[in-house]
């Protein structure tokens, strides 16, 4: 146990040696103290980890103390360490530790540096907080915690006011899906009385309960799984989060925090597979959002913004799988996608550190020749997100795809034609950006390098981890058992592999998979490589395609649906109810009687005491009237 | 029992020091001899309850729950005049006695179980009070407030005790428990009602309810400050429990003849007090002023006779007293300093001597009932059992009327917070803070750990 409360608490000593003396430290030091509380993180989930794999670890689930007591209702701060959270440790602590480390590099002419570290640490506790708590409530700390760090992040160059208005976007969006994770939270604690998840499990084994609660109840979670996790309709403010420093991009809103939507159901799974009716809906969901991002990632030139569409695309694959009750492919795609998704972010951003600042692939091109590290390590893991074997991302989408075409053949075709549109995109970014000729200005050319050792060496732990990702999920037929099926067994108890499929079915899949993915390439490389074509400028796109390239116009759809009759009705409210009346009568006109009545009353003082005993027999008389006749 | 006894020796004690040549000591002789009487009464929490003297007092814990803090409330009060009396070292071991007097007479308040008893705990303790409000010689509004509040007070006597009469006369018992059997009786004789309405008008006078109040500025203003804490906080709160013991145990079966006056002396004690306090320029007088309008909360306590009754009004008078002796000391150390109690006295002193303007701070906080400091859970017990009772409408008057209060609290945590106007520093003795620390720190174990200030 006080090795948990270490793997906890580091981190959050991290944060408040930052957070409080971090400005009178040396930037080095600020660093290196934070990225040392998350490797001490990393080392006690690796002994953890590996116990689990070994076989020697129990799951630990433990009530730290009774946290809210209120009539019948008590709810502990518990935590619960088992195969599921595990893993999820593993993402957020070593994805987390090489985003630490890459951040001295990347980070090091900020004049904020402390306060960068600091709230990664702060991030980095919440996220443990998150995955380690063994209730709802728990979570939901660690839920709203990783929120207001995102928020902070984003808006960490906070002088730039569109950024700030991305980080609050943001954060009004992640609101709105909270609210439902708070209602499906209330509505467990009222119908169970309990927000513990095996204390829920036994209730929902034990007594019958009305379909119509727990679909409630798992549409109400999903709600606020859409808002952390970007789902449509609430994805926008994803892309915008891209104003945040790129190893927060990577780290938060690719690698972990995004997918903390999908841990929600993995944890809760047990719930949400006694409603089927909200599984098809996430699915339905998962399928459009990967087919929708994928599209709009296709005329994006933003390296950033391909880059975070296409998380959000990839979420939809996700839940998707989520939603076919596929839940062991869905958390190995977290897993693989955190691998690929995280380089391909760090690699961006050495790729922007080295164009000093620049973001738009027109105006790359050719960089191979100056970054060779950076190019290798993003071409794998574009290989790896595009699918081509034997990469990793190829068996994890492979395994979604399969038991998508078990269950539903209509989101299978969406879910290819995803993949084949992020096949091409991917190419098209890596194309542009790192084959052709140099398209920036002279002075960037100048200034090309490839970036420091800080920067490069987790890029290529995780280009690594990225290609050979995919061995802990092979498929039954090449390895002898899928090894993460057998892993979170404990979790997924009716997690089924592939045995009702016949191998020949597979196969045909996989192959139609490769096919798709090397067309989506085929047609990047011919497009961009032997045409030398180049996106259009802006204004040039017509129709359909200028549609896409504004991103079909969401944001502006939910600005004058939403906000404008919100921020209209507010500032009626304001000039009407507050200023003129609430302010102008209720508030000043209480005070101004209430000074009136004071000076009144204050002149009955007079000192003397004639009148204060005349008062005093006068009411004396006036009581005894009143009591007796 | 014993509580009362040896109080009464260590106060005759205090005027033999005199002669003894014991002056230098008798602070340090007084503290320790109430700490170590107050540790005797905490022994009788849950063992004692027994009448003594032929009757005369009885020992429950509610008597003994008020009579811990009145020797809380003394202790504070008698560590504050080591400082306040330097420039009348010759007087000290009189006043020291006097406001021992004093403490016996309100133990007397909170433990009699005889109307006898009841005078006389009423009459040493005000008695005490008139030789104390003229302590300041040469000033003369220290004069004048004495000579008000005796001639106020001898009237609030005759007509206290006419009402004892008229009870004596009906019921034939001094005796509360027979008083109370009879007042429960068949058709008690009118003389009987009269007689408690004399006795309510009494105590409304003594703690300072609407339209009885008059006295309470001006004795409060002209008095030395320590003497008005003292006034304010322990006169008040023996007062209080008398007034409970005889009106919420001892009449509860008179019928609801005097239900309504009480309401509407609570109602008008809350409105006069606050409206009174806000236009306020001196710290000290509006501090009298909340003083009214507390008496008015705790007055709804007399209101509800019913087993929560007297916790409530206990633990309101746990956070009443110890957030205004908190919000005494600091104002009598910058008084002090300053030779002003008005409020501009207190301009710049979060700068000056930031730890006292936190205390001060945090009693103005408290006694305008923002948690997690007791005030809050004062306010809230009472006027939660008020609303259980049936008063809702004046319930919602009363919290209405205390969010206007923050108005005059937080005017002077605005001064103290504000610029300085000049540089000079403040260093105020150390008895001062420490006794506000202590208040202070009470105050919030009380916010945090309500059940602790029970009565059970």
């Amino acid at each position: 146990m006080v090795n948990l409360y270490v793997l906890i608490l580091a981190p959050l000593v991290g944060f408040l040696i930052n957070g409080l003396m971090g400005k009178s430290l040396p930037k080095s030091v600020s660093g290196i103290i934070s990225s040392f509380a998350v490797f001490v993180s990393f080392v006690i989930s690796s002994i953890y980890f590996f116990g689990f794999v070994g076989g020697t670890q129990a799951p630990i689930d433990a009530n730290v103390f009774d946290w809210i007591t209120a009539g019948e209702t008590k709810i502990s701060f518990g935590l619960l360490l088992d195969q599921l959270s595990g893993l999820w440790l593993m993402i957020i602590t070593g994805i987390g530790f090489l985003i630490h480390v890459y951040s001295i590099g990347y980070m090091h002419d900020d004049e904020n540096f402390s306060r960068f570290f600091a709230y990664l640490n702060l991030f980095i506790f919440f996220m443990l907080l998150l995955v380690l708590g063994n209730n709802f409530l728990v979570m939901f700390i660690g839920w709203e915690g990783v929120g207001l760090c995102s928020y902070l992040l984003i808006g960490f160059w906070f002088k730039n006011q569109p950024y700030n208005d991305a980080a609050k976007k943001a954060f009004i969006m992640n609101r709105i899906g909270d609210l439902g994770f708070l209602i499906g939270m209330f509505l467990i604690l009222f119908y169970f009385k309990t927000l513990n998840y095996g204390q829920l499990k036994e209730a929902l084994a034990s007594t019958q309960t009305s379909h119509g609660l727990l679909i409630a109840i798992t549409m109400c979670l999903f709600v606020g799984a859409m808002g952390k996790s970007a789902q449509l309709p609430l994805y926008t403010w994803l892309p915008d989060a891209m104003a945040g420093p790129t190893p927060v991009s990577a780290l938060i809103h690719a690698a972990t925090m995004v997918t903390a939507g999908i841990f929600l159901i993995a944890r809760a799974n047990f719930l949400f597979s006694m409603a089927p009716e909200t599984l098809s809906f996430i699915a339905g969901v998962g399928a459009v959002t990967a087919l929708f991002a994928a599209t709009i990632g296709v005329l994006q030139n933003d390296i950033k913004k391909v880059l975070a569409y296409s998380t959000v695309s990839q979420l939809g694959l996700m839940f998707l799988a989520m939603g076919v009750g596929a839940y062991t492919s869905g958390v190995f795609h977290v897993t693989t996608h955190a691998f690929f998704k995280a380089c391909l972010f760090l690699g961006s951003g050495s790729v922007i550190h080295a164009m000093g600042g620049e973001q738009d692939i027109r105006n790359m091109g050719g960089l191979k020749k100056w970054m060779s590290i950076t190019f290798i390590t993003f071409l794998l893991s574009s290989i790896a997100i595009a699918g081509v074997p034997p990469f990793s991302g190829f068996f994890s989408k492979d395994e979604i795809l399969a038991h998508v075409f078990e269950a539903n053949k209509v989101l299978w075709v969406i879910g290819s034609l995803a993949s084949f549109l992020t096949a091409f995109y991917m190419f098209r970014l890596v194309i542009l950006t790192f084959f052709g000729s140099f398209r920036g200005t002279h002075e960037q050319e100048h200034h090309l390098h490839e970036s420091p050792a800080t920067i490069t060496i987790p890029l290529v732990i995780l280009a690594v981890l990225a290609v050979l990702g995919g061995l802990m999920g092979l498929p039954e037929f090449i390895s002898h058992t899928h090894w993460l099926n057998s892993f979170l067994a404990p979790i997924f108890p009716h997690a089924e592999g592939h045995e009702h499929m016949a191998i020949s079915t597979e196969f045909a899949l996989m192959g139609l998979a490769t096919a798709l993915a090397v067309i989506g390439i085929g047609i990047a490389y011919s497009l961009y490589v032997s045409k030398q074509q180049l996106p259009a400028k802006e204004g040039e796109l017509k129709g359909f395609a200028a549609l896409v390239y504004d991103k079909y116009r969401v944001d502006e759809l939910y600005n004058a649906v939403f906000v404008k009759p919100i921020s209209a009705l507010s500032s009626t409210l304001y000039t009407i109810v507050d200023k003129a009346l609430i302010d102008g009568q209720l508030v000043e006109g209480t005070a101004g009687l209430s000074m009136q009545l004071g000076k009144r009353i204050r002149s009955l003082q007079s000192g003397n005491i004639g009148f204060y005993l005349l008062v005093m027999v006068v009411a004396i008389s006036l009581i005894l009237t009143y009591v007796f006749i | 029992m014993k509580t009362l006894t040896y109080t009464s020796l260590l106060g005759i004690f205090c005027m033999l020091a005199e002669i003894l040549n014991l002056r230098k000591f008798i602070i340090p002789i007084a503290l320790v001899a109430l700490c170590v009487i107050g540790g005797l009464t905490y022994c009788d929490l849950n063992v004692h309850f027994e009448p003594f003297f032929s009757d005369m007092l009885r020992v429950d814990n509610f008597s003994t729950s008020f009579s811990l803090l009145l020797i809380v409330i003394a202790i504070l009060l008698i560590a504050l005049s080591y400082d306040f009396y330097t420039a009348q070292k010759d007087k000290i071991s009189d006043y020291i006695s006097i406001i021992i007097f004093t403490l016996c007479g309100a133990l007397a308040l909170v433990s009699f179980s005889n109307m006898t008893m009841f005078f006389i705990g009423l009459e040493v303790m005000s008695i005490s009070f008139y030789i104390l409000a003229g302590t300041n010689k040469r000033e003369v509004r220290s004069n004048e407030a004495a000579m008000k509040y005796f001639l106020m007070g001898s009237f609030a006597s005759g007509i206290l005790l006419m009402g004892i009469t008229l009870i004596y006369g009906a019921s034939g018992s001094f005796n509360l428990a027979t008083i109370a059997v009879y007042a429960s009786g068949q058709n008690p004789d009118i003389t009987f009602y009269i007689g408690i309405i004399l006795v309510l008008v009494a105590l409304l006078f003594k703690v300072s309810a609407v339209p009885f109040h008059f006295w309470a500025p001006d004795v409060y203003e002209g008095s030395p400050m320590l003497i008005t804490a003292l006034m304010a906080t322990l006169g008040k709160v023996a007062s209080f429990a008398a007034f409970y013991k005889l009106f919420a145990v001892c009449f509860v079966d008179a019928g609801s003849h005097f239900k309504l006056v009480i309401a509407i002396v609570v109602a008008l004690t809350i409105l006069v007090g606050n409206l009174s306090a806000i236009r306020q320029d001196s710290f000290k007088r509006m501090l009298a002023f909340s003083g009214v309008t507390n008496a008015g909360f705790m007055l709804f306590a007399i209101l509800l006779p019913n087993e929560n009754g007297g916790s409530a009004l206990f633990f309101y008078a746990v956070a009443y007293a110890l957030s205004s002796i908190a919000a005494f000391a600091i104002a009598i150390a910058v008084s002090k300093f300053s030779g002003s109690e008005k409020f501009d006295a207190f301009k710049g002193l979060a700068h000056k001597h930031p730890f006292s303007a936190i205390l001060l701070t945090f009693a103005m906080i408290s006694i305008a009932g923002i948690p997690p400091f007791a005030g809050f859970f004062a306010k809230y017990f009472i006027l939660s059992s008020a609303i259980k009772g049936g008063y809702f409408w004046l319930a919602v008057f009363a919290i209405i009327n205390s969010v206007v209060a923050f108005y005059y609290y937080f005017k002077v945590i605005i001064m103290m917070f504000s610029k300085p106007e000049n540089e000079d520093s403040f260093s105020p003795n150390f008895v001062y803070i420490t006794v506000a620390s202590i208040a202070v720190l009470i105050t919030i174990i009380a916010g945090f750990a309500p059940g602790v200030f029970f009565i059970h």
